[in-house]
Parts: C-alpha cells; structure tokens; sequence
C-alpha cells in the first residue's frame, strides 16, 4: 500500500514536470525496498493463517460428508449440504431467529445510543462517569452478563419477584425462557442494553465533528432544535450511521453467546439461532460437512446484506452530492 | 541497508516457514515404555474435578498417579481435568489436530461415536487379558464398549438414576415412605394437586431420562439388536407410560423444567427447598448437597416398579486409549492399574461407584446409600450404543415435547421419534 503511494507520486511529479520548458535531471530510479512488505508479512501472515486459510477450509469441508478425525475418510458430497440446509425445517427457524434478533437489537442500539450521545455531548462535571456508566456493558464479559441476564429472568428471579411480589402485576410467575417469543424477548433486551454504549461511543465521536458553524447558521435562519438536529446533525453524521449498521447488522446474525449461556437454543431448539445450530451440528453430531455449509451460507448472507448497506448509502450520497 | 534488508525478509519467512511447519507436524514417535532414569509420560484426560469437584482430583493426584509411578518407575501420569461441557469439542478439535492424550475417561456414550471413526484402540484386540478384565465389570458396563464386534475401553466409574425424595414433601403428601410403584405415585399424584410441590422433577426429555419410565413401565426402545425403533419405543405399553407423564405434566405436578424451560428451578435446588417431592438422579448428588444444603436429609430408593419393575438407566465413565498414543504399552499398564480395587476403592470414596460388583459391599460402607445404587444397577440397561447417541436424545426431547404441551398426541410423538431413531440406527 505504502509503495503504490510513494511510486504514484513518482510518476505524479514526472507527468507534471515533462510539460516544462526544461526536461528535469535525469534521476536514477530507485529499486523498490523490501522493508514496507516485511512490516506487512507478520500481519499478512496472520490474517492468512487465521482467516483466510479456515474460511477455504471451511468452504471445502462444505463439499463433503467431512470426517473430522481423519480428513481422508470424508466423502465428496458435492452441494448435498446446502440442499439439505435448504430443505431443513430447523436452519430456517434459526435463520429467522437470527433475523430477528438482527432486525430487533440494531435499531433500538442505534436510537438509544445517538439520543444518549446527544445527552452526554454537552460538557458538564457529571458527563465522564457517565460515559463510563453506559459504556461498562460493552466492556463486560458476554458470559458474565448472559449468566445474569439468565438468573434475572429465573422463574424466581428479580424481573419476576418485581412484577408479581412487588408491582403486583402478574398473577403468577411468568416462565420467560420456557418459550420462544419470550425467550427471544430476554436475548434482544441483552443485546440492546449491552451494544448501546458502543453505539453511544460512536456517534460520540462522530458529533464532535459536525461543524458549530453549520448549527449557528441554522440557528440564524430560524430553524428550532428538531430543524437543526435533521438537517444539520443527522446529515453531518452519517458516515458513523452507515458504518454503525453495517456492524450491527454482521453482529447481530452473528449471534451466540447470549443464545447458548442463556437459553442453549431451548426450549427443544426454539431458540436456536443460526450460530447455535451450527455448533450443535459440528460439536454434539460431529457433523462437520453439513456445520460448515451453514458457516458458508451465514457468511454469504453477512456478505450480500454489507454490501448491499454500503450500496444503498453510497447512492444516498452520491444523490445529496449531485 | 539493502543487504540487512535481504536478512531481515530472509529471517522472517524463515520464522514464518518454521512457525506454519511447527503447526502441521507431530511430535516426534517414542517407545511404548520408558526407564527410571528415562521415564515416558502418559497424558490423561478426564472431567473429576466437574463442578469445583477437589475431592476426586486430589485422590487421583495424590494418592493414585504416585502410587502408580511407584509401581510403575519408567511411567508419570499427568492428568489434565476439563470441565464436562467442554470436554467433547475438545477431544473433536483436539482428534482433528492430532493432539489427543493418550488415555481419555470417556463418557459412556460417547464410547461408539469416536469408535466409529477410528480414534480409539480396540482393547479387545490388543489387550491379552482384556477378556480377564472385563469379565469382572457390570456387563451392561462393558456392553457400552462394544462397536462392531469390538470392544474400545474399560469401565471406569459407573453410576444410575435411583429415586430421591424429599420427607417433608412426602409428609405433605400424606405418604410416610418413598413411592415404590407407578400407584404409589399416583396415590401421591392426587394428595399433591394444587399443594404447590410437584409430584416428580426432570431436566429433559432424553435417553437418559425418559428411560427409567419407559422399561419400568415394561416397555423398550429399540429391538433386541438395536436395529430398530418402530414398533417398540411407540408400542401401546410405551404410549400409557409416557401419557401417565404427560397427565401429571398437564395438572401441573411436574414442572417445565423437563420441556427445556431454563428458567425452572433445578432438581437440585428444588428437592431440598421442598418445591418437588421426588427425582431420579445420580450418587454425586450427596456431595452436592452436603455442600449447599447440609441439614437436607434426602431418602434413597429404587425406581418405583411398573408393569416392568424397577429399572433404571446406566450411566458412568470409560477409559479409552487413543490411536494416536505414541505410548501404547504404558498407557495399557496404566488401564490395567484403573480396574484394580486400590483404584476402584479409592475413587468410591469420594463419589465415583466401582464397576467391579464384587467391591460394591465393601463400596457399600462409604455410604449407606451405595447400597441402592448397586442394587439398582443389577437390573439397570444401558442406552442404545448407537454412535448417533446425541442425534437420539435430540430426537426423543424434539418430538416428546409438543405431546408434554399438548401440541402432539402421544401416540403420534412416539410414532415419529420411532421412525427417526430407525433412520439414525440405520446410518
């Protein structure tokens, strides 16, 4: 990267000089030095190893009725693992649990994170520990807030003895986790509650740099507080809106922790998600062919659904360009 | 500055070459028996300390593995203890790399599954006096070894579900003694209605659980040679005993614990808190509550006899040798030195039941209710040795389930789990 910007500089200043009345130098080339590719053979050889190299993998054991504990024995299987995964009842509803959990954690992520941001944007004594405070979940172990989240919504947790020992609310204990709209209902509110301060920090930064000047000037014109924060904030910060989505979105069908600790897919694979599954496939069935065609099938979903984003907003931009 | 250039790129793809070969290749082969002054190590892997569990860890450490290496002076054991939940993907991730132990106490059903692709020796052909050895083990124990003619372990540890009650809640079920029979239940079933304490608690729907019911009500899962579901695991006898089940779960007396609600109280804490009045579970139970709930005074008997009789399932542990041992000889030393009684004795003291019938009277005065779990265990079965195990447990929780909720009758529940486990068993 760093020599394909020092050798187009190169020829940049050449293009620029031969016009002149006065042919320049004649400089000795300089021979391309190896010290740039070796600070990048460390990384590149990690990325390869630990990213590029499984993902091949994985896409090959796709193909196959894979033995995983002798790779020679497994059996080419062609595409039979995707059509399985197409024809199976349970990729589907976990498919679409982790649709759900998608669809219901990143925009509430990203709407309770912005309002927060725009809370803590002005300067006051209070404002760092509050930072702090709402960016302490992000920080937290996924385990440690799973098992909790677990033990909140116990049939004799705190969630229950507040609503029906205290608010008196409910007639009996609700089972949160004995069903699968409930028990989703558990997974998103961790979910949500433990990405908005990364979302908060995010816009955070972002609000920094929308120009005071454009907010003034919207304040000259008349333009009240709503006016402003759609036409000149909202705008301003779109960049970190984009990049926000697209990371809520990979890491909501990325899914699994909260799944497994809180509710292991059950009740009876209800809440199976589509990570959970492909665990279960690989590690309790050894069923590593069929595991890895679901890995490939995320991945590819993960993949079109970025892009997509990234389409659809780069249009967005182009059109407020033009 | 170009030349240092050159070393440095040649240092670094030299460290990266040797880091990827370091990766892909196996330690280097060694004799099967070492000497004093060269001793071998055996690397064992096995899941005693489950639980926060130091007392099992500590008699194989400090008492056995040292009085083995003295016995054995060319051989040092190391053990290394993982946590149950994990231990099968580690042994999965750890066979695909190359990196297993040489000995592994393996979970009894977990025996035929790496049987089947290869993983384990089988004892049986390389083990002269396997037959000697065996032959003084529960047979449904051994039975557990056994794929495609084979045997790949020995029994290690064995355990069975027996009945737990709680006298308090029998108290409040107006009943002085344990449930002995399906009637007894139903007598308490009806005292319990609407008391708040339910008759029976379980966490699943699994082999593990659900068998007890269906042989002591007289039925069975499969055919005699385990090819075959249909017509036995949904036979009229099976349907009555899961329905007698499935009415109690519908008027509340068991709870939704056992349809997969993670949230429910479990058996553990349910039976002391007299919030269920009986459950069927394991003899590490006692070191459980001795821990948490040490005034709790549980009551242990058999499983209450149906048409069939009392009997329950069999569970435990194997010792297998792995493949890829590079220690073969010594390892089976060290196989050789479990079956013995210092071992056997020694682990039963803290917690984990001898396979070795003929100690279990000498099991018996560790603690009283030993006694019920090896009695229990003369009429106990094993699961299906099927290397699809896992696969059969998800289908008999996947289909009983709606029956339990009252999505699915139970004839049609077991009509189904009968036709998936025939394909399972057929592949």
């Amino acid at each position: 990267m760093a020599l394909t910007t020092t050798a187009g500089r190169a020829t940049d200043s050449t293009s620029v000089a031969r016009p002149g009345p006065v042919s320049p130098p004649r400089r000795r080339k300089r021979r391309p030095s190896a010290t740039p590719y070796l600070f990048l053979l460390p990384g590149v050889v990690i990325f390869v190893v630990a990213i590029i190299w499984p993902a091949i993998s994985a896409f090959q054991m796709s193909l196959y009725r894979w033995n995983v504990f002798n790779s020679q024995l497994s059996q080419w299987s062609g595409l039979d693992n995707y059509v399985r995964a197409f024809q199976d009842p349970h990729f589907w509803l976990s498919l679409s649990n982790s649709a759900i959990y998608m669809v219901a954690t990143v925009i509430p992520q990203m709407v309770i994170g912005l309002a927060i941001a725009l809370l803590l944007k002005r300067k006051s004594p209070s404002q760092p520990i509050f930072r702090v405070l709402f960016y302490l979940p992000v920080v937290t172990s996924w385990v440690v807030v799973s098992l909790l989240f677990k033990y909140l919504f116990d049939d004799s947790g705190l969630v229950n003895f507040t609503l029906h020992d205290f608010l008196h609310l409910e007639s009996t204990n609700t089972s949160w986790l004995a069903e699968r709209g409930s028990a989703l209902v558990v997974i998103c509110l961790l979910g949500i509650w433990k990405g908005i301060g990364w979302s908060m920090m995010i816009y955070l930064a972002a609000l920094q740099g929308v120009p005071e000047a454009l907010e003034e000037a919207a304040e000259m014109d008349g333009a009240n507080r709503w006016q402003r924060f759609r036409a000149v904030t909202l705008p301003a910060i779109n960049p970190a809106t984009v990049f926000l989505s697209v990371m809520l979105v990979i890491g909501g069908l990325n899914v699994f922790i909260s799944v497994q600790l809180i509710t292991g897919g059950g009740p009876v694979g209800a809440t199976d998600v589509v990570l959970t599954y492909m665990y279960q496939q690989a590690f309790s069935f050894s069923d590593f062919g069929y595991a890895s065609a679901l890995a490939v099938i995320l991945a590819v979903l993960v993949l079109v659904l970025a892009l997509l984003q990234l389409r659809i907003t780069r249009t967005r931009d182009g059109e407020e360009l033009a | 500055m170009k030349r240092s250039s050159k070393l440095g790129l040649a240092v670094v793809a030299a460290t990266a070459i040797s880091l990827l070969a370091a990766g892909c290749s196996s330690g280097p082969a060694s004799s099967g028996s070492g000497t004093k002054a060269n001793p071998v190590t055996i690397t064992f892997w096995g899941s005693y300390g489950n639980g926060g569990n130091s007392t099992q860890q500590d008699a194989l450490n400090k008492t056995l593995i040292p009085a083995f290496e003295k016995a054995n002076p060319g051989i040092k054991v190391k053990y290394t203890d993982i946590a149950y939940d994990s231990l099968l993907q580690k042994l999965t991730t750890s066979a695909a790399g190359g990196e297993l132990p040489d000995v592994v106490r393996a979970d009894l059903g977990w025996v035929p599954q790496f049987a089947q692709n290869g993983v384990l020796v089988p004892l049986s052909t390389s083990m002269s006096d396997y037959k000697s050895l065996a032959a003084k083990d529960y047979p449904g124990n051994v039975a557990t070894n056994l794929y495609k003619g084979k045997y790949y372990g020995l029994p290690l540890d064995t355990n069975t579900r027996v009945l737990i009650t709680d006298q308090a809640a029998l108290t409040k079920a107006g009943v002085s003694a344990p449930p002995a029979t399906f009637a007894d239940l139903q007598t308490m079933a009806s005292k319990l209605k609407g008391s708040g304490v339910s008759l029976f608690a379980d966490s699943g729907l699994g082999a593990w659980n659900i068998s007890p019911w269906i042989w002591s009500g007289g039925g069975e899962l499969t055919n005699k040679g385990e090819t075959k579901a249909t017509g036995y695991l949904n036979s009229a006898t099976n349907v009555q005993t899961v329905q007698m089940l499935v009415d109690w779960y519908k008027e509340g007396l068991i709870p939704n614990l056992l349809t997969g609600n993670k949230g429910a109280t479990g058996t553990s804490d349910g039976l002391p808190k007299t919030k269920y009045a009986t459950i069927f579970d394991g003899p590490w139970m006692a070191g459980i509550w001795s821990g948490q709930y040490p005034k709790f005074q549980p009551t242990y008997s058999p499983i209450p006899a149906g048409p069939g009789g009392s009997v329950s399932v069999v569970g435990g542990e194997d010792i297998v040798l792995t493949a890829s041992s590079t220690h073969q000889a010594a390892a089976e030393k060290f196989l050789r030195f479990t079956q013995t009684s210092q071992f056997q004795l020694a682990m039963a003291k803290t917690g984990q039941m001898t396979v070795v019938p003929a100690l279990a009277a000498d099991q018996a005065k560790f603690a009283t209710y030993y006694q019920v779990y090896s009695d229990q265990l003369k009429t106990a079965k094993s699961r299906i040795a099927s290397p699809n195990q896992s696969k059969i447990d998800t289908v008999l929780s996947t289909t009983l389930t709606p029956a339990f909720l009252g999505k699915s009758t139970v004839q049609a529940a077991l009509d189904s789990a009968a036709s998936q486990v025939d394909a399972l068993l057929a592949g």
